[in-house]
């Protein structure tokens, strides 16, 4: 006798695949905001440099967040990281070894943030928060708690310019970096994995998989992606700001979040965090172009991530059982005598 | 969903079964996460006293005070919510400054009534809003909470122009902010009867032991019978109009109001609670020990900047200290369940 | 061990294993020969799957050796994959996002560089498939799959190692008959090869269809080990329960029920499938069946705590009746839901004895929202005194607490709401003999003043002393209903495991 897979028809193979896929929002999210900024501010898809240019700096950090995620794990660190290396890198003059430096910090940053999940057993959302004030002073204390600029203005410059077309490097790495990563979660066997330390821990440490050693690989990617974000910024803006990324920090977080990277771990893509970035960085581009104040683009942006935290695939069933409950008809909630 | 707090697999561990007690252990550890606050702060105190010019002259205690109390308001509401397990409400800073704002702006058009109706409506808005998102749709606090931060301080910013309120100089505001009784400002002293308040609530009342309840097992509460969407509601709620009362205290202190005034609340605020031996694990915690976190928290800043410590280096004293006290926690409980 | 039997694969010896104060095993030792098939049976808890956990070093030891091929076992659950030892889990351990072929090769990937070698990947999981005589798309994600096809592609992941011997935990529980012929011929085909195979299952049936040797364990101990030509099924069902005829059956009660407290029809749920059960006021109903039969998630269903997926559940509420919905009005008509997990859902075990009492009470002991603490106190000493809590310090953290005294804890903050309907989950799990004396006393004063009682329990004696009539369930279904007349353990095991051993 030979078992086989349940034939469903085209039909149901589309919608089990609906189901299983947590893209949607994201793609729903980006379908609206095409057809609007289409018609309200097409201005956003002629001016593609500063588009894309957004998108990049949105996408990286969120990117570096969603290896984290897919483990279960949560990373708030990254904005600090952000700040502070830039702040490193600015601070020494010489160019290179400031990057590397910056770099080497930021993985470090993630490697402190692992020990206190794995080894001292921290939920991750607290200790990565600690790390977020704590590094934000680190951030004030290395720049006296100003700009730092840049001693080789002339490198940052060149670095803003368009390489190709309207790419700029900034651009390409992230492009490289989104690849990179994309090809690291779906062919590399440590990424891979990622998917089942997030979906099923102790599965995945009873198969035999160095849990330990996936969650450290986590967050040294998030670390040094976040570095690599403060990195560009400084290059780009030819000075560090020591209080920079708190607003990365909100569009990351809801780029992830919407493009259905689900915070339970176990479930995502970076292809999905690719739309949520596309999603938001249209959108903000589009809002700047048309006028419209940063604060109210920080209610668009928080107002989506609030509703894509709420509209969790995997929470609206739980959630749905907790309205019946909570709207019980009360005729019934009388202690019987 | 964010339970898994254990990263390495750990089998689960069966219960002991033996007659009676378990064999009491003490451990330093345990000690020190629930009790250290009350030996750390008086040491603090005694320190400051003795070897930090300034500290023991009036006019800085007073000045403690002054900074001590919006902070205080904020922490010991925000302990609701922690010891509900729903690790911080970050939205705090966005509420302090809106009832701020509100309270200084308002009352200069519309009047005194309506600036405290206002206030009180949208610290209301507030709590239900972050409660239903993480009560019934059972989504990260921290998210949330992130989110309404940021929808909240945008829409501060665009209705005020992000400009500075400031209030007439002879005002109820100002008379309120001025008030002192002896050396302590009337702030301090409405920080003490709001933690006498809440201590009430959290240890006396139905609705605060079911958030003790709720943050030690939320699924025995709600077993037991509770609607525990309403329990989260309530936390979120108790932190809003806490926040709110901080707005209209900061404000009064300086007459003044603007969106900035309360950045860094949310960081304070925590590691008020955390020092105070509140766990971040949910369901332990004290609003009597988040008050001694607040002084403590206050007392050091005041140190570090009687002696020339610069903001950068206080807020990685700080951040230190919470992550150290949430370690020994983490570890205190490690040792517990052995 | 017999001369004639070859050189053991497997061998382990003196096995001892404690949680805290229990013994899950005692004193085991245990062999498997290459081309063997070992199966191990015995009652629920009664250490088979601690046993095997300890073989494949995903638990230590706290006493004893393993040794594969003559060498001691090191190094964990790692050290236990590399030696040959593979395990099908009792609970499924797939990842639902990964693809068929990648659950199969989970944690021994085939890799260069880092990178997936995804042809060889493929070309593994396929042959493994193969083995196993199962087709399914390699590149199908698991999430998509019947329970069934996972169970095998489990097997497969297994079987991919190559190991020298191949445990499986209760492998057919989620099967259909047809689907378990096919493992079973697999499993042969497998040991025909010289592999030893582990085979746990509680379908003695199928232990008798395919194995070679059968150990019987209880209470954490092996009471018998042989080769199946041996045995009879008749005689290892004897050994399971092995108490024949020590069952004081004289605590029994004379249950006079009364009016029909609590109906439910047509219920269906996750793993329940149309349940139809009447429980009357006074009387003990007991729903006995195996681990995975479908029992906690029937009786969550009917108290509301997990949903319905249909079906009707009616409480009499002094004669009136009263749909029951959802949880929190369930609890309010006078509903009591002791769970099985005490220290994940019935404890808040940070807050103290008093507190835990209170919680479901707290509307009684509290005027105007504020706690009246000396009423509370007086309440929860008085109900601490009635399950005799021992030391009856009602201020002490429940945690500080044995597992008896946190499970009288349980039961008496629903014993003070004077419950009209109270269900009891395996409420002796994991508790000394003392306090489970005392629990049973409790529950046949429940009854006996009035109240309608259902008891989960894997426990057969304690199933068979407790209840007036006992139901069992099978594969989320009520498949045979015993009086306490006709009850034993024998009827029971039959019903549960779905052979027909006795009369018929």
């Amino acid at each position: 006798m030979k078992l086989g897979t349940e034939q469903s028809g085209l039909l149901g193979r589309v919608r089990n695949l609906a189901a299983r896929r947590t893209e949607g929002r994201g793609l729903i999210l980006l379908a609206l905001v095409i057809i609007v900024v289409a018609i309200l501010e097409p201005t956003a898809f002629t001016a593609y440099s500063v588009t894309l240019g957004r998108v990049a700096l949105i996408g990286l950090v969120a990117l570096g967040l969603t290896a984290v995620i897919l483990m279960g794990e949560l990373d708030l660190s990254v904005a600090s990281t952000l700040a502070v290396s830039g702040v490193i890198m600015a601070s020494i003059p010489d160019l290179g070894l400031g990057i590397v430096v910056a770099l080497a910090a930021g993985i470090l940053i993630g490697i402190v943030n692992a020990v206190f999940v794995v080894y001292v057993g921290i939920n991750s959302f607290i200790a990565t928060l600690g790390m977020l004030f704590a590094l934000r002073g680190l951030a004030f204390v290395i720049s006296d708690e100003k700009p730092v600029r840049l001693s080789n203005i002339d490198a940052g410059i060149a670095f803003g310019a368009p390489l190709i077309g309207p790419v700029t490097p900034r651009v390409l790495i992230f492009i490289v970096a989104f690849i990179a990563l994309q090809v690291f979660l779906t062919r590399v066997r440590a990424g891979r994995e990622f998917y089942a330390v997030g979906g099923n821990r102790q599965a995945a440490f009873d198969a035999g998989i160095p849990v330990r050693r996936r969650i450290f690989t986590g967050f040294m990617i998030s670390g040094f992606v976040a570095a690599l974000a403060g990195v560009i910024n400084t290059l780009e803006r030819t000075a560090a700001d020591p209080t920079a990324g708190s607003s990365v920090l909100l569009a990351s977080f809801a780029a992830a979040i919407i493009g259905g990277v689900v915070l339970t771990g176990g479930r995502g893509s970076v292809v999905g965090t690719l739309i949520g970035a596309l999603s938001l960085g249209i959108l903000q581009v589009a809002l700047t172009l048309s006028g419209v104040q940063t604060d109210i683009q920080d209610i668009f942006i928080g107002s989506i991530l609030l509703i894509a935290v709420i509209t969790d695939p995997t929470q609206l069933r739980a959630a749905a059982a907790s309205v019946r409950s909570f709207f019980q008809r009360r005729e019934k909630a009388q202690i019987p005598t | 969903m964010a339970d898994q707090t254990t990263t390495a697999a750990v089998p689960p561990r069966a219960a002991s079964d033996e007659p009676g007690l378990a064999k009491g252990r003490f451990s330093l550890l345990v000690w020190m996460s629930e009790r250290g606050v009350f030996l750390f702060t008086a040491l603090l105190v005694v320190v400051a006293v003795v070897f930090v010019n300034g500290f023991a002259s009036l006019a800085n205690i007073t000045d403690v005070f002054y900074r001590a109390a919006p902070i205080g308001i904020v922490a010991v509401g925000m302990t609701f919510v922690v010891i509900s397990a729903n690790y911080l409400d970050l939205s705090v800073v966005a509420q302090v400054a809106t009832a701020s704002v509100i309270l200084v702006g308002v009352s200069n058009t519309a009047g005194f009534p309506a600036a405290i109706g206002l206030a009180l409506v949208v610290a209301l808005l507030y709590g239900v809003v972050n409660g239903l998102a993480v009560g019934v749709f059972k989504a990260n606090a921290v998210i949330v909470t992130l989110s309404t931060t940021f929808i909240g301080l945008g829409i501060l910013r665009w209705l005020s122009g992000g400009s500075i309120f400031f209030g007439p100089e002879d005002g109820p505001i100002r008379a309120f902010g001025q008030a002192k009784l002896g050396p302590i400002p009337l702030s301090a002293l409405v920080l003490l009867v709001i933690t006498a308040v809440l201590w009430f609530v959290l240890t006396r009342t139905n609705f605060g032991f079911l958030i003790r309840s709720f943050g030690s097992n939320k699924a025995a509460t709600r077993l037991a019978g509770v609607n525990t969407a309403l329990v989260v509601v309530g936390a979120f709620v108790i932190t809003s109009l806490a926040a709110m009362l901080a707005g209209f205290v900061l404000a009064a202190f300086s007459n003044t109001a603007v969106s900035t005034m309360s950045d860094g609340y949310d960081f304070s605020a925590l590691a008020a609670i955390i020092i105070g031996g509140t766990s971040v694990f949910g369901g332990k915690g004290s609003v009597l020990r988040t008050l001694l976190g607040v002084i403590f928290v206050s007392v050091l800043t005041n140190i570090l900047v009687l002696l020339g410590i610069g903001f950068g280096l206080q807020q990685v004293a700080i951040g230190a200290l919470i992550v150290l006290a949430v370690s020994v926690d983490a570890l205190a409980r490690r040792v517990g369940k052995k | 061990m017999k001369p004639d039997m070859p050189l053991p694969v497997l061998e382990a010896s003196s096995i001892v294993k404690r949680f805290g104060g229990a013994v899950a095993v005692d004193d085991v030792s245990i062999a498997v020969s290459a081309g063997e098939i070992h199966a191990v049976v015995g009652e629920n808890g009664a250490g088979k799957s601690t046993l095997m956990r300890v073989l494949a070093g995903i638990l230590t030891a706290d006493q004893g050796t393993v040794k594969v091929g003559g060498e001691l076992l090191e190094g964990g659950a790692k050290g236990s994959l590399e030696a040959g030892i593979a395990l099908v889990h009792q609970e499924l351990s797939l990842i639902p996002e990964m693809t068929v072929a990648e659950n199969i090769m989970l944690g021994s990937t085939p890799t260069s560089y880092g990178f997936i070698r995804t042809r060889q990947l493929k070309a593994a999981a396929a042959e493994a498939l193969d083995e196993i005589g199962v087709s399914v798309d390699l590149n199908e994600s698991v999430a998509r799959l019947s329970v069934a096809l996972r169970q095998f592609v489990e097997i497969a992941r297994a079987v991919a190692r190559k190991p020298r011997v191949l445990i499986l935990d209760e492998p057919t529980a989620t099967l259909t008959p047809a689907e378990t012929d096919h493992l079973l011929a697999m499993l042969q085909r497998l040991a025909n090869r010289g592999m030893a195979i582990i085979y746990i299952s509680h379908r003695i049936p199928e232990v008798f269809t395919i194995c070679t040797t059968i150990t019987v364990l209880r209470d954490g101990k092996v009471v018998d080990s042989t080769p199946l030509v041996e045995t009879t099924p008749s005689a290892v069902i004897d050994k399971m329960v092995g108490r024949e005829l020590s069952l004081d059956l004289s605590s029994r009660r004379v249950a006079t029920p009364g009016a029909l407290v609590l109906s439910a029809r047509g219920i269906r749920a996750h793993n329940v499938n149309g349940v139809d059960l009447d429980v009357r006021s006074g009387e003990i109903i007991g729903l006995g069946g195996l681990v995975g039969a479908g029992r906690t998630e029937l009786v969550r269903a009917i108290v509301g705590a997990d949903p319905r997926y249909g079906g009707t559940v009616t409480l009499w509420v002094d004669g009136h009746p009263r749909n029951i919905t959802s949880y929190q009005p369930a609890v309010r008509a006078g509903i009591g839901y002791v769970p099985e997990e005490r220290r994940t859902d019935g404890l808040a075990l940070t807050m103290s004895v008093s507190d835990n009492i209170a919680l479901p009470n707290r509307r009684e002991l509290s005027s105007a929202g504020v706690i009246l603490a000396g009423k509370t106190a007086r309440f929860a000493s008085n109900l601490a005194d009635a399950v005799g809590l021992r030391p009856p310090v009602i201020t002490r953290d429940v945690g500080e607490y044995s597992g008896g005294n946190q499970q009288k804890v349980v039961i008496a903050k629903w014993l003070g709401r004077k419950p009209r309907f109270i269900v009891l989950d395996e409420p002796t799990r994991g508790v000394d003999v003392g306090a489970k004396a005392e629990i049973h006393r409790i529950v046949r004063e429940l009854a006996d003043n009035g109240a309608a009682v259902l008891v989960v329990s894997s426990d057969l004696p304690e199933l068979l002393e407790l209840s007036d009539v006992i139901h069992v369930v099978r594969d989320g279904r009520i498949t045979g209903t015993l009086s306490a007349a006709d009850a034993n353990e024998k009827s029971v095991m039959s019903l549960a495991s779905g052979e027909n051993l006795v009369g018929a």
